[in-house]
Order: structure tokens, then C-alpha cells, then sequence
């Protein structure tokens, strides 16, 4: 079993010596739990710890790299359960006995196969040479040919004469050979400079070989399952595979390989059957008699999907993809690099038969709403990745479509790119190809395009970075309107639960309108509803802003403080000018304004912004995607938190979100979340996040049920925040309860109330 | 010490439900182990494939070897008949694709009367797949498990929009077997046998269609529902999770564009119908890894491979 890096962290001397290169014990240990750094770095572990750790930490099953591709490695048995991490490799098998002709010829088909499908290269990575006993010249030609092709090689032979002549005609080979007749003879031919295949008429059999062979100190091998027969084979596929994860089987914890040149020998079809069932459970080499494009394009795309991270969507890789032959005087449709996506729009494109330019812009692989609501999908990035790729010089069409359901960037992104016609597409795939076949398209550009002011003056392109004077910030006049709400003056210093309401956000239409024409009235009813509803922070979420967002959210913060009595506010949006902004006419009386948010990766620098500011941060645990498990999520919190407090934060001010996930799609992984917010609580730190996430997707009546039992759960962990919606009656009455249980309110017969 | 593998062997098993009557009646579903898990019990059941013949077989089956199988068959139901040819195959999918009101928008009459020539012109059960809109499958499917009641078919399938009326119509009233379809989503599948079962359909009527897709089109989501699927009902005791599942994989794979793109307009990627078989094999290869206890597939080539890899698995 894998150990944890907390449980390391106890037998650490935890003394923050940083001899062994990483700033404090805690973040070794996460270091050493993921098999980033070896235990024995540290000068001052002790000898027992050292012994008990490195069996314990030894991986369930061995990484092999072999001629530059890695194999092994698995933790899980179902890619739910977590992720495969080593995909499968493919290899064509020649044999020694092929005259020159047909072996050239076979190895030149191997190398026609060579495309990109998804940013990976798809081809088959490994030539199986079998020898075919003519002889050890005969064996080391063949290999060397192989060899000559630039892809690894594999080499069958029982004969240990054979092996150690071959070791001389290519490196970085893979012998396959050894059984319980030979393993010594075999094993002393290769003498480690080559990865050992073991083979044997059982299971049994092969696990006393592997056994004989890790005690003559080899652990450098590969396990060939194939059996005589197609059903003994998988059973072995499967058998080996589930000892070693499941039953902790060290001597089991090995790459597998499987012939199917063996099990159905001249039949392709079945061979690509085999092939796709191996590739599911549990065959790391395949080696097939042939590998065209009529086996590779479904063999290798299967292989993508499974060996994609469930928790990190396919993506495509930006620029532009022309289709149904268009060229640069066609159009252009713009959308995101979420695979999916991708092959949604690019199919009805297709069949559409209208000739298109597809621009696949950088939007970290999420679906389009969710792109533009986290901010990784707006005019900038649009701009950005227009300028990157060259767009405008490589296509001379001027035509640009975007996404329907992105229609609200049409403005800024006709602003940013101010020569192209912008128009807004259909909000669903489905309705391209009527879309396009209509002609839609081309007619709203021309609309656009003769709209245009012929001299309309070029705005001067503002750099984020550029000095900026907050003093000239223009805001209409903030109006006090007696609504009949007050905001309670609060203690910053209370245990009280925080209740950060979530209803201000931009992903409203109202709001999102009301926050366009600066119109108060909206947003001042929601927040007077959340306030009666007992949240303590209101959430301002202002989106994207890119135009105006410092602006926009001071006069949203004047607003909201002015009319309810300083009430106070977590500033949430990914343009930091705007939180600057809010934060300098921001009245610290309830509590220090709240950065929403940073994160471990390309946010990590809102930490600094609250950090010059003294403002509080919500910092999600998460990097680029959700976080695999708790190991990863406590070391994006240790990072982050090691950057805070070089910024000299408070940690206390450092809000940590382990991101609660839905439980339609990720039910299995609820209790980690419950368990990483214990994990913080331990270390003595604030929690926070978007609760009311889980139920996402749930029937109305059942998300309060849902949401309140979580975070009854979640406060008993010590969770000490949430971003939800304090409308939710059943939520509010069941924090106010835990309150009570807690501790953190004194109780009254009429504590609901309050 | 030798070694000695663990099995894992399920007290919940996997409902047996029975298409058709007769000689020819198929068994779905009756495993209390993960797919050809044979080390860890013996499989009771071996998964079935079965044949698609779309209403516009007559056109679409171009591909040369396809065409040169169905050789002779002027009408569809000669076509059905010579299906059943192919080794191994255990029944008989009807795919009225024609039917969609944004298609050809074949009437219900004919679609009835279509269903009913084919139903006589063959001995292996029939399972009727819909057009996808939801009003028209609903009528198709009461008026067609109408007119063969007592045939013991598989309407394919109530899906959440329409359950109500084709799960009173096919089971309740026409005593026939019914899908029900969802979106590739483990909890979706869940609730619409829910409230199949709720509503008062046998489990043992209910098929799942928990999705489809080709390999290399978000395949993995198919594969982890599957193998979460098979997981909660053999592990958990499941009983909304134990009925088989069926999956098409036809209508998928010959739609990509790997399968289709002519040899013309991509020289490199060789002979289109090759190509074709190899992707409908391996999409149903993986289906019945993942879970599938029967696969819907269309190539006699591409049926050959599966149903001699399943003879030699189980």
C-alpha cells in the first residue's frame, strides 16, 4: 500500500532543517509519499524509519523506461478509481528468418504509420524481432535493421547465446525469453544492460522465476502473460495485474507483455479485437503481426481515451484546423480546446460540408460556459492567442464566428480585434450545420462590417501591466436607499461560521445586466435578501471585466458597504486591477476584504495581491485541473501557503478551498474532500469553498437536503467557510445548528432566528 | 511460497433477461463476475451480438464486401433473412433511422409494416432501435410492440423524456422487453431504471442502453461508466444497476470519419471498409471489456472477429 505523506511526516524529524533541499519536513514528506524524492535525502531520519518507509513506499508496481517510453507504474485497477499513467505500447513482430526483401519491406510499413492525433504522436513504438534459430548473425542483423528504424526493440529468444549476442547490436532492447529452464543462463546474458521478459506455462510458474530472478537481484523485467490459449492469456493479463495492485504482490508488480501474434496467428481482425481488450485490461506491450491505419486509427484513439486523467479532460492543442478543404479565404469559427468540444464542433462542421477555418484557442480544456466563467476564456485570451498564432496574417477571410453561449464577449473581442467581423454562433453544436448552410454566418459579418465606423479611431491597446491611476477612476454617484435591511456589526475575530453568499455573480442574467448599465437595483435587492438570509460575506463576482473592471468594482463595493452598513466582501473576479480597486475604498469594520481566489498555479500571484493588500485569499488546492487526490491537494495547500507566508500573510488569512466536487460524476471522492478539510483543521487552518457544487445537476427539492447534510459533515471536519447561497433555508438552519454543537454560539430556544 | 491468485467472486448477479421465443429465445445478462472474468467464475452466460439492418440498409451497406454479403437481397427482409447467417449472431436489430422527422421522416405505418415483414421473415428475436426523437420513438414503439405482441421483442429504447409511455405501452401492456437509455452517466442509468421499475416494469423487462460511442470519441467516459456500472451492481448489489446492458456500436462507428473518408481524399489511411471493420471491432471489443453483455454490429467481418474472440474468452 502506497503511505501517505502525512503519515511519513510523523516519523520526520521535523526540525525544518532544509538540508535536504525543501523548505520545511512537511513538504518533503509530500515529496516523498508521490515518489518525488528518495526518503534517504534526509541526513536525520532514523534507521528504522528509513526501513519501514521504503518497503512501505515501494510503488505496487514497478516503472520500467525503455527506449525512451515509460511502462508500469499503475496504482489503480478501473481508470475511475484514479488514472492509468503508463499507456500501452504497440509492436510489429519480424522474425529472423524473413529473407532481406520482406524484412525491409515490414519494417517500412511499420514506419508508414506516423501521425498526431490530440498532441500525441501515434505510432507503433516497438519492433518484436523473433528469432526464428537461423542462427545468432541472422538474430543480430534483424535486430540491428530494427533498430535502424529509430524504434525500440524487442527480441524473443530462449537461447541465452543468442540474448548476449544481440546486446551488442542496438541498446535499450528488451529480451524476451526467460522461463523456469533458463532465468540463470539468461539472466547472466543480459547482465542488467537489458530489460528481461519472463514467460511460463502458469502463472504459478512465471511468479517463481520472477521470484528466482528479483533474488539473483534483478527487479529490471517485463512479464509475458501470453499462454497457449486466448482465455489463459487474459486470465494471466488480469491475474497479474490485480495481484500486484490489489493483493500488494510485489513479485506480480511488473509490466506485462501479450502476443497476439500467438494467440490468433494470421487473423488480424481478431488480433485488433484482442488488442482493444488488452488495452483495457491490463496488456502494457502488444505486439501484433501488423499495425496500418485501418488497425492504428482505432487502436491508438481507444488507447488515448482510456489512458486520459479522468480528472483532466482531453485537450487540443491551439491553432488553426481547416476543414472540409477550406482555405485561408474562409471563414473562421472560434471555440475552446476542450477535446470534446472540439470533435462536437468540428463533426457538425463537417457535415455541414461548408468549408470553415476551426481556431481552437487555449482555454485550459473546458467546456466554453466554464472557460468564461473562470476567466480562461475572454477577449484578452482571445487576442492573445490570435497574435500567438499569427491569425490574422495566416487567414485572409475576416469573417469570425464565436460561440453562442459565448455571446457576451462579441463586444470586447470585436473591440480587441477591431479589423474582423464578429459574429455570434449557434449556442449548440446541432445547430451548425442549418447555421452554416443558411449562410448566417456570412450575412451577419457583412451586416457587421458595413456597421463599421470607416474611421472609427483605434483605442490604444492598455497593457494589464501598464502603471494605472486608481484616483481616476469615475464611478456614477452611490445612492443610500432605505431597503429595511440592516448588516449586523460582526466580529472579525468570531468562531461563527462564515457564510459567504454567492447570489452576486455575473453568470446571472440580472446581474449580469445590472452590472453592464451599473444599475444598482438589482444588485442591491439580492444582496438585501442574502443579509436577511444571515450570510456574512456577500460575494461580488464581476466576471472577466476586462474593460472596466476597476470601475466596476469600486463602485460595486461603495455600493453594497454604503447601503448596508459596511457589510463585508470578497472580491471575486479574475481581472486583479478591479480587486485592487475594490480593496481601496473597501471599510475593513466587519472584516477584511476577501480575495477570490488564487490557486497553485497560474493564480498563485492573487496570494501576492492579498498579501500587499492585507486582504484575506481563497486559495483552491487545485493547479491545473482538480487535484487526484489528497496527497496532491495538501501539496498545492503547502505551496501555497509557503508562498504566503513569504509574503509575510497571516495564515489564518489564507483560506484554503478544497474544492467540493459533484457528487453526479464524483461521488467516489466525496470523502476525501471531507478528509482534506480535516487535514487543514489539523494544521490549524481556515476552509472554505463552493459547497452547493456537490448537488449540481440535482432535482431542486433534494440539493438543500444534499447541501445541509454536507456540511454538517464538512464543519465536523472542521470546514470554517462556505460560498453558497444563504437563501437555502434547510443550509442556513443546519449551520446555525452545527454552530451551536460547535460551540461557537451560545444557545437560546430561539437561536434560529439569529 | 507459491503463489495462489485470489478470485473475486460477486454474491449479486447481473438479471438474466430473455429476448424472442422458442429454439431461438437469447438469454442477456446472468454473470456474477466482471467481463470474461472466467479464472474467477465460470460465465453463465456468454455476451450475444447482435445484427443491425438500418431501413435504409438497401442504400447505405455500399461498402463492397458489406454489399457483396447482402448480394441478391432486393428488400429488407431478405436482407434480415440473410443476416442471420452470419455466425454467431443472435439476434436481430431493426434500426429505423429513417423514421426522424428530420430525416426522411419514414411514416409509423410503414415503420410497422416493416417491422412486421422482418419479424416474419426471420427466427432470431428482434430488437427494434428508434430514430432518437423522442414523440416518434414513443409512437414507434407502442404501434410496433402492438402489432408483434407475443413476439417477445426489445424496443431500443425509453429514454427519460419518454419512458412513461413506451415503459405502459412495450412492457406493461404488450408484455415486450424494453431499453432504457441515458446519456453516458452512471447516475442517469440509475434513476431512469428507478423509475421504470417505480412505475411498474419487471426488472427483468429492462435493458440498459448506458450509452454508446466510438473509440476515440470520448470512448473513456463509455468505459468508466460500463465498468462503474458492472462495479456498483456486482459489488454493491446494486438491483437498479443488475439489468444487462446493450450496447450499439455500429451506428457509431460507421459514422466517423475514419470509417467513412474515402481512400480517395486520404491515400495514406488505405481501403475505407477495412477501416470500418477494424473500428467497429475494437469499439465493440472494448464495450464488452468495459461491460456490454450484448453489442449491436453491422460488418459480417467485423461480427466474425467478436464472436470467435467471446467463443474463445468464455
Amino acid at each position: 500500500m502506497a503511505v501517505k505523506g502525512l503519515d511519513i511526516f510523523k516519523l520526520s524529524p521535523k526540525k525544518n532543517c532544509k538540508e535536504c533541499g525543501v523548505p520545511t519536513c512537511m513538504a518533503f514528506c509530500m515529496k516523498v509519499a508521490q515518489g518525488a524524492l528518495p526518503i534517504t535525502k534526509c541526513p536525520y531520519m532514523s534507521e528504522e524509519a528509513i526501513a519501514l518507509l521504503s518497503e512501505a513506499t515501494a510503488p505496487p508496481m514497478k516503472s520500467l523506461e525503455v527506449a525512451g517510453h515509460k511502462l508500469g507504474g499503475e496504482t489503480v485497477l478501473f481508470r475511475h478509481d484514479k488514472t492509468f499513467v503508463s499507456r500501452n505500447l504497440y509492436a510489429v513482430s519480424v522474425g529472423s528468418g524473413m529473407d532481406d526483401e520482406t524484412l525491409d519491406a515490414k519494417l517500412s510499413d511499420i514506419q508508414k504509420v506516423d501521425y498526431e492525433r490530440i498532441g500525441e504522436r501515434e505510432y507503433v513504438e516497438f519492433v518484436f524481432v523473433l528469432d526464428e534459430g537461423k542462427g545468432a548473425d541472422k538474430l543480430s542483423g534483424a535486430v540491428q535493421k530494427a533498430a535502424a528504424t529509430g524504434r525500440g526493440v524487442i527480441v524473443e529468444t530462449k537461447d541465452p547465446e543468442a540474448a548476449g549476442a544481440v546486446l551488442n547490436s542496438a541498446r535499450d532492447l528488451i529480451i524476451n525469453g526467460a522461463d523456469a529452464s533458463n532465468w540463470e543462463q539468461m539472466n547472466e546474458a543480459v547482465q542488467g544492460k537489458a530489460v528481461l521478459g519472463v514467460g511460463g506455462s502458469s502463472i504459478q510458474e512465471i511468479y517463481d522465476t520472477v521470484q528466482n530472478l528479483e533474488k539473483a537481484g534483478n527487479k529490471t523485467l517485463i512479464i509475458d502473460v501470453t499462454a497457449g490459449s486466448i482465455k489463459e492469456t487474459f486470465a494471466g493479463a488480469v491475474q497479474v495485474r490485480r495481484g500486484a495492485i490489489k493483493d500488494s504482490v510485489r513479485t506480480l508488480g511488473y509490466p506485462s507483455l501479450v502476443n497476439m501474434t500467438k494467440l490468433a496467428a494470421g487473423d488480424v481482425h481478431l488480433q485488433t479485437a484482442l488488442a482493444a481488450l488488452f488495452t483495457l485490461k491490463y496488456g502494457s506491450i502488444l505486439v501484433m503481426e501488423k499495425m496500418s491505419y485501418a488497425e492504428s486509427l482505432p487502436l491508438h484513439s481507444l488507447r488515448q481515451n482510456i489512458y486520459t486523467d479522468p480528472q483532466k479532460p482531453m485537450k487540443m492543442e491551439p491553432g488553426i484546423y481547416p476543414l472540409n478543404g477550406a482555405t485561408p479565404d474562409d471563414p473562421c469559427m472560434l471555440t475552446v480546446d476542450f477535446a470534446l468540444t472540439y470533435f462536437l464542433v468540428s463533426g457538425e462542421i463537417e457535415r455541414s460540408k461548408v468549408p470553415i477555418n476551426l481556431l481552437i484557442t487555449d482555454a485550459s480544456g473546458m467546456s466554453v460556459l466554464t472557460a468564461w466563467a473562470a476567466g480562461k476564456f475572454s477577449a484578452s485570451s482571445v487576442k492573445k492567442f490570435f497574435d500567438e498564432c499569427q491569425i490574422s496574417e495566416k487567414i485572409k477571410s475576416r469573417t469570425l464566428v464565436i460561440p453562442g453561449k459565448a455571446a457576451v464577449l462579441k463586444g470586447e473581442i470585436q473591440e480587441k480585434l477591431p479589423d474582423w467581423n464578429v459574429v455570434v454562433g449557434t449556442r449548440e453544436a446541432v445547430e451548425i450545420v442549418h447555421y452554416l448552410k443558411d449562410g448566417e454566418h456570412e450575412k451577419a459579418a457583412a451586416a457587421v462590417a458595413a456597421s463599421k465606423q470607416p474611421a472609427a479611431a483605434k483605442k490604444t491597446e492598455v497593457s494589464p501591466d501598464a502603471p494605472f491611476d486608481f484616483d481616476k477612476i469615475v464611478i456614477p454617484d452611490i445612492q443610500v436607499v432605505d431597503i429595511g435591511v440592516t448588516y449586523r456589526q460582526r466580529d472579525p475575530e468570531s468562531k461563527k461560521f462564515v457564510v459567504i453568499g454567492e447570489r452576486i455573480h455575473c453568470i446571472s442574467p440580472v446581474i449580469r445586466a445590472a452590472m453592464e448599465k451599473m444599475d444598482p437595483e438589482p444588485i442591491l435587492k439580492r444582496a438585501a435578501e442574502q443579509i436577511r438570509a444571515g450570510a456574512t460575506y456577500l460575494d461580488v463576482n464581476i466576471g472577466p471585466a476586462e474593460s472596466n473592471g476597476p470601475e466596476l468594482m469600486t463602485w460595486a463595493v461603495r455600493l453594497l458597504q454604503e447601503n448596508f452598513n459596511n457589510v463585508p466582501l470578497a472580491l471575486d473576479t479574475a481581472n486583479k486591477r478591479a480587486i485592487e480597486a475594490g480593496i481601496r475604498v473597501y471599510n475593513r469594520t466587519n472584516g477584511k476584504p476577501i480575495v477570490n481566489s488564487a490557486d497553485a498555479g497560474s493564480r498563485m500571484s492573487y496570494i501576492d495581491l492579498a498579501a500587499a493588500n492585507d486582504a484575506i485569499v481563497v486559495a483552491l488546492c487545485s493547479a491545473d485541473g482538480i487535484a487526484k487526490d489528497n496527497e496532491e491537494r495538501m501539496m498545492h495547500c503547502h505551496n501555497m501557503l509557503e508562498h504566503g507566508l513569504s509574503l509575510g500573510m497571516d495564515p489564518k488569512d489564507m483560506w484554503f478551498d478544497p474544492l467540493f466536487l459533484v457528487v453526479k460524476g464524483m461521488q467516489d471522492k466525496q470523502m476525501d474532500v471531507l478528509e482534506a478539510i480535516r487535514m487543514f483543521a489539523n494544521e490549524g487552518l481556515n476552509t472554505t469553498g463552493g459547497l452547493s457544487n456537490n448537488s449540481n445537476g440535482a432535482p431542486k427539492a433534494v440539493r438543500p437536503v444534499m447541501d445541509s447534510a454536507l456540511v454538517a459533515m464538512a464543519m465536523m471536519q472542521g470546514l470554517t467557510s462556505a460560498i453558497v447561497n444563504p437563501n437555502d433555508r434547510r443550509l442556513m438552519e443546519t449551520i446555525k445548528s452545527c454552530d451551536i454543537f460547535k460551540n461557537n454560539e451560545l444557545y437560546s430556544d430561539s437561536y434560529l432566528e439569529f | 511460497m507459491p503463489f495462489e491468485p485470489k478470485t473475486q467472486v460477486f454474491n449479486s448477479k447481473i438479471n438474466t433477461i430473455v429476448l424472442g421465443t422458442g429454439d431461438k429465445a437469447v438469454q442477456i445478462g446472468g454473470n456474477n463476475v466482471l467481463p470474461f472474468y472466467s479464472f474467477d467464475a465460470p460465465i453463465e452466460n456468454a455476451p450475444k451480438v447482435g445484427v443491425e439492418i438500418t431501413d435504409e440498409a438497401l442504400e447505405e451497406y455500399v461498402q463492397p464486401k458489406l454489399k457483396a454479403f447482402y448480394d441478391g437481397c432486393n428488400t429488407l427482409p431478405e436482407m434480415a433473412a440473410r443476416a442471420q447467417d452470419i455466425q454467431g449472431v443472435s439476434f436481430l436489430a431493426l434500426h429505423l433511422k429513417g423514421a426522424d422527422p428530420n430525416g426522411r421522416n419514414r411514416s409509423v405505418d410503414e415503420c410497422v409494416a416493416l417491422a412486421e415483414s422482418i419479424a416474419g421473415a426471420i427466427e432470431l428475436p428482434l430488437v427494434i432501435m428508434g430514430c432518437k426523437d423522442i414523440e416518434k420513438d414513443a409512437e414507434l414503439f407502442t404501434k410496433i410492440s402492438e402489432k408483434l405482441s407475443g413476439k417477445n421483442i426489445l424496443v431500443l429504447s425509453a429514454r427519460e423524456e419518454n419512458y412513461k409511455t413506451v415503459g405502459a405501452s412495450a412492457a406493461l401492456a404488450y408484455g415486450q422487453k424494453v431499453g432504457a437509455e441515458s446519456a453516458v452517466d452512471i447516475n442517469l442509468a440509475k434513476q431512469l431504471n428507478t423509475v421504470m421499475t417505480q412505475m411498474g416494469v419487471n426488472p427483468a423487462s429492462i435493458v440498459m442502453q448506458a450509452g454508446s460511442a466510438a473509440a476515440g470519441y470520448g470512448f473513456e467516459y463509455l468505459a468508466s461508466t460500463l465498468e462503474r456500472i458492472k462495479l456498483a451492481a456486482l459489488g454493491q448489489g446494486d438491483a437498479q444497476l443488475q439489468m444487462p446492458i446493450m450496447t450499439p456500436v455500429s451506428p457509431e462507428t460507421w459514422g466517423v470519419k475514419e470509417s467513412i473518408m474515402p481512400e480517395a481524399e486520404m491515400p495514406e489511411w488505405g481501403d475505407a471498409e477495412e477501416r470500418g471493420i477494424e473500428m467497429e471491432i475494437a469499439t465493440a471489443s472494448a464495450c464488452l471489456a468495459g461491460g456490454s453483455d450484448a453489442v449491436i454490429m453491422r460488418h459480417p467481418d467485423a461480427i466474425q472477429a467478436i464472436v470467435r474472440m467471446i467463443d474463445e474468452l468464455v
